[in-house]
């Protein structure tokens, strides 16, 4: 397990998916769920950085575990996900911070996730309100925005949720270029998946 | 003078004449040392002569609320009580939390200063401002609830008390003095200073409010405070679900949970004692301070009886530390006690000191390792001075002394060890030697950076970059201690914030830079006091055990506190002298030229 945790974590960072010390990672077993330590450096895991937790009830670990902890098992609890990424990709928070969904407009990306719902919260951090919206959403789709905050997908595997983290700051990457471009889109695929 | 977020008043209480009064306090002193901790060690040292008897009439008690006490800020509940220690013969503050500070704080006093001593048993009364010395002959030997109990009914339950038991009246060298029931001004004896002046208690109610300078940029820093503390889970989930017992599980797997007198560093019973285990069996309620979100203590409930449960230091030194594993057993210890008096940490670290002494054929007391029933006898005789009680009542260093084994006595500058094994983390190792009032986990509280990550994870074996870490620490920490909030909100939120209310609270801009040079002035002025008491830099050590007696296993294997090399760079970064002796430019540089050691 801690190899892939390295593996994705340091992935994470240094495609610029995360900051030094943003971010955390966790995979579900069972009632038990194993997520990077509070204030942990993604790029440089080591085992003292996996803390192991209940999945619905605290024990002695949770004062180890990430900020994120309440969040990550609202998400288990609410899907049949088994890990979750949460990552602060830089082009897609920009992107959140302007649109209430983002629609892909390049091939790939509208072929992965062809919707990515933004959500806000008044607290962004370690937020009840996002525990009760969340897992909602993350039933629905693979990858949801938090308003100026970050990224939080989930998959069957944590290299899954890591793949569509990544294909998501990828599509707002082409968004961005796009628009910076300032042309006439040729292209109006994203158009039909507004109401996916 | 107009003053916001302090009253700038002192009640000043003398009890050889039974005169009482109100003095201003200057501005510039309490913009300089702020309160708490910071404005008692300065008092402290200019009114107590450093060669005096800690439990003679030279000897004063000053209680000292902090900038923040009484406002909206959270964890701004506590308060502390500053004098020369009976069991260190330093410089000392203790401080807890509860209601008094605020309530004191509410009279509109900053401070309260007690000196001289009664002939006879009195307590003190302020009630709106209002201050009183009563006869107190029927309060003498009661314990502290019914004490408690007494005061409310007389003065009414709008009341808050601060008192001795009997343990403080025996000037035991560890009593504590006890505020709202079971909170405790525990460590250092200072209930034995109160008792020397036959002061039994000190009951306060008020109605002041605090003015605030800038309410609307307060409210803005506590709603961004309260952020953080909800966020992060040893504020929100660990310590409000299992109190401060939730850290058994973590220093045991780290092998520095001591066992036996410092003997072993991991304990097999663990997991009977631990935080969860608590909250499976006798938890019954929590319980917290003024302001607080976070609500860590426990009442616990044994046969129909309710009681508040041990603290993580209180359960180890009972438990673990005697070879004890039965939690009730140490419920009903801790709760002992409570009712009489006694600092937790020392009253179990010099009982396991004496167990250590009987298990080595060194001292004829009975006790052993494991003995349950011993342990509550012998905690009733500590309180009495009864029997053996007479020679523990002393604290483990005399003990140990009069044994002729002082490394047997697991204290630094007399005071006794909280509940770390430093061999396994060097940080808290050089924490321990360089505290000013003793080994004290709370003057660096190294349990962040090496074992909680607060504010990040460092290897707690290595000794590299430990002695600026650990100054760093212990200055901002003693002004934490003078604006007397919480250790535990610090836990979630920085000084960043603690500096952005303190600005807002008074109208004085401060910066967290500011609070790192108020909290290094604190550092040195006790210093300097310890100095002209005779407690130099050969103190500033440790237990012969943990310099040369390797952990024999567990996750710290073969580890011992290498402190020499961390003690030179400590006082090469601190600006003292090779012999721990604060320099003439550093004094000058922390404009602190006009004291001297």
């Amino acid at each position: 397990m801690l190899t892939d945790f390295k593996r994705i974590g340091r992935d994470l960072f240094l495609s610029g998916l995360n900051s030094s010390h943003s971010g955390n990672l966790s995979v579900r077993y069972g009632d038990k769920i194993v997520i990077t330590r509070r204030g942990s450096m993604l790029g440089h895991l080591e085992e003292r950085d996996l803390i192991e937790t209940g999945l619905t009830k605290n024990d002695s670990k949770i004062i180890l575990a990430s900020t994120e902890i309440g969040v990550h098992r609202a998400i288990y609890q609410g899907t049949s996900a088994l890990a979750v990424v949460h990552a602060h990709p830089v082009h897609a928070i920009a992107l959140s911070l302007l649109e209430d969904q983002i629609l892909p407009i390049d091939s790939e990306g509208a072929y992965l996730l062809h919707k990515i719902p933004v959500i806000g919260a008044e607290h962004t951090i370690g937020s009840k309100e996002l525990e009760n919206s969340l897992p909602g959403l993350l039933s629905e789709y693979k990858i949801v925005m938090v308003r100026g905050h970050g990224s939080f997908a989930v998959g069957q595997m944590i290299e899954e949720a890591y793949q569509w983290t990544s294909s998501l700051e990828q599509v707002c990457r082409i968004i961005c270029l796009t628009r910076s471009l300032q042309g006439e889109l040729k292209d109006g695929r994203s158009a039909k998946f507004t109401d996916w | 003078m107009s003053l916001f977020g302090w009253f700038g008043k002192a009640l000043r209480v003398n009890l050889n004449t039974g005169d009482i009064k109100e003095e201003e306090i200057e501005k510039k002193l309490l913009t300089a040392w702020l309160g708490g901790r910071g404005l008692g060690t300065h008092m402290v040292y200019c009114e107590v002569p450093a060669d005096g008897n800690p439990l003679g009439v030279e000897n004063k008690l000053v209680f000292a609320t902090g900038p923040l006490t009484g406002t909206s800020f959270p964890g701004s509940g506590r308060f502390s009580v500053s004098a020369k220690s009976p069991l260190t013969g330093t410089i000392f503050d203790s401080n807890a939390g509860g209601t008094w500070g605020v309530r004191l704080k509410s009279c509109g006093f900053d401070l309260l200063i007690i000196e001289g001593a009664s002939a006879t048993p009195v307590f003190l009364s302020i009630r709106d401002g209002v201050a009183s010395l009563e006869e107190a002959g029927e309060l003498w030997g009661k314990d502290v609830l019914e004490t408690n109990q007494a005061l409310t009914s007389k003065l009414g339950k709008a009341v808050s008390v601060a008192c001795i038991g009997p343990a403080g009246e025996n000037q035991v060298k560890f009593a504590a003095i006890m505020n709202d029931g079971h909170r405790a001004l525990g460590r250092g004896g200072l209930g034995a200073v109160m008792g020397a002046k036959k002061l039994k208690a000190i009951a306060v109610s008020g109605n002041k409010k605090v003015a605030v300078a800038d309410s609307d940029k307060m409210d803005l820093v506590v709603y961004e405070a309260n952020k953080w503390v909800k966020a992060n889970p040893i504020t929100s989930k660990g310590l409000p679900e299992f109190g401060t017992p939730v850290l058994v599980h973590l220093f045991n797997e780290l092998g520095v949970f001591p066992t036996c007198n410092f003997q072993g560093s991991q304990f097999a019973g663990a997991g009977k004692i631990s935080g969860e285990a608590i909250a499976e069996t006798i938890y019954s309620g929590r319980k917290g301070c003024y302001r607080c979100p976070v609500q860590c203590s426990r009442m616990i409930k044994i046969g129909n009886f309710t009681m508040a449960g041990p603290e993580y230091e209180s359960l180890w030194a009972l438990g673990p530390e005697c070879g004890i594993d039965d939690l009730e057993v140490i419920a009903k210890a801790n709760h002992l006690c409570n009712l009489l008096g006694l600092d937790t940490i020392s009253t179990g670290v010099t009982i396991g000191c004496a167990m250590e002494l009987e298990e080595r054929e060194l001292l004829k007391t009975g006790l052993k390792f494991g003995d349950a029933v011993g342990l509550l006898q012998v905690i009733k005789q500590i309180a009495k001075r009864e029997g053996v009680g007479e020679l523990l009542a002393e604290g483990s260093r005399r003990l140990a002394d009069n044994c002729g084994c002082p490394q047997y006595g697991m204290q630094v500058k007399g005071l006794e060890l909280p509940a770390y094994d430093p061999r396994g983390m060097q940080g808290m190792g050089l924490g321990f030697a360089t505290s000013n009032r003793g080994a004290c986990h709370l003057r660096a509280y190294m349990v962040g950076p090496e074992a909680l990550g607060v504010p990040k994870m460092v290897d707690r074996f290595s000794t590299g970059g430990k002695a600026g870490l650990t100054i760093t620490q212990q200055n901002i920490n003693a002004a934490v201690d003078s604006l007397s909030i919480c250790r535990f909100i610090n836990l979630a939120v920085s000084e960043e914030y603690f500096a952005r209310a303190l600005s807002a609270a008074t109208g004085v801009n401060y910066q967290p830079q500011d609070l790192h040079r108020i909290g290094e002035r604190i550092w040195n002025l006790e210093k300097l006091y310890n100095l002209r008491a005779g407690v130099d830099s050969s103190f500033d050590t440790l237990p012969p055990r943990l310099l040369k007696e390797p952990i024999a296993e567990g996750p710290s294997l073969g580890r011992t506190v290498e402190l020499e090399p961390m003690l030179a760079e400590y006082y090469r970064f601190r600006g003292w002298d090779e012999a721990g002796i604060p320099t003439p430019k550093k004094l000058q540089e922390l404009e602190l030229g006009e004291y001297s050691c």
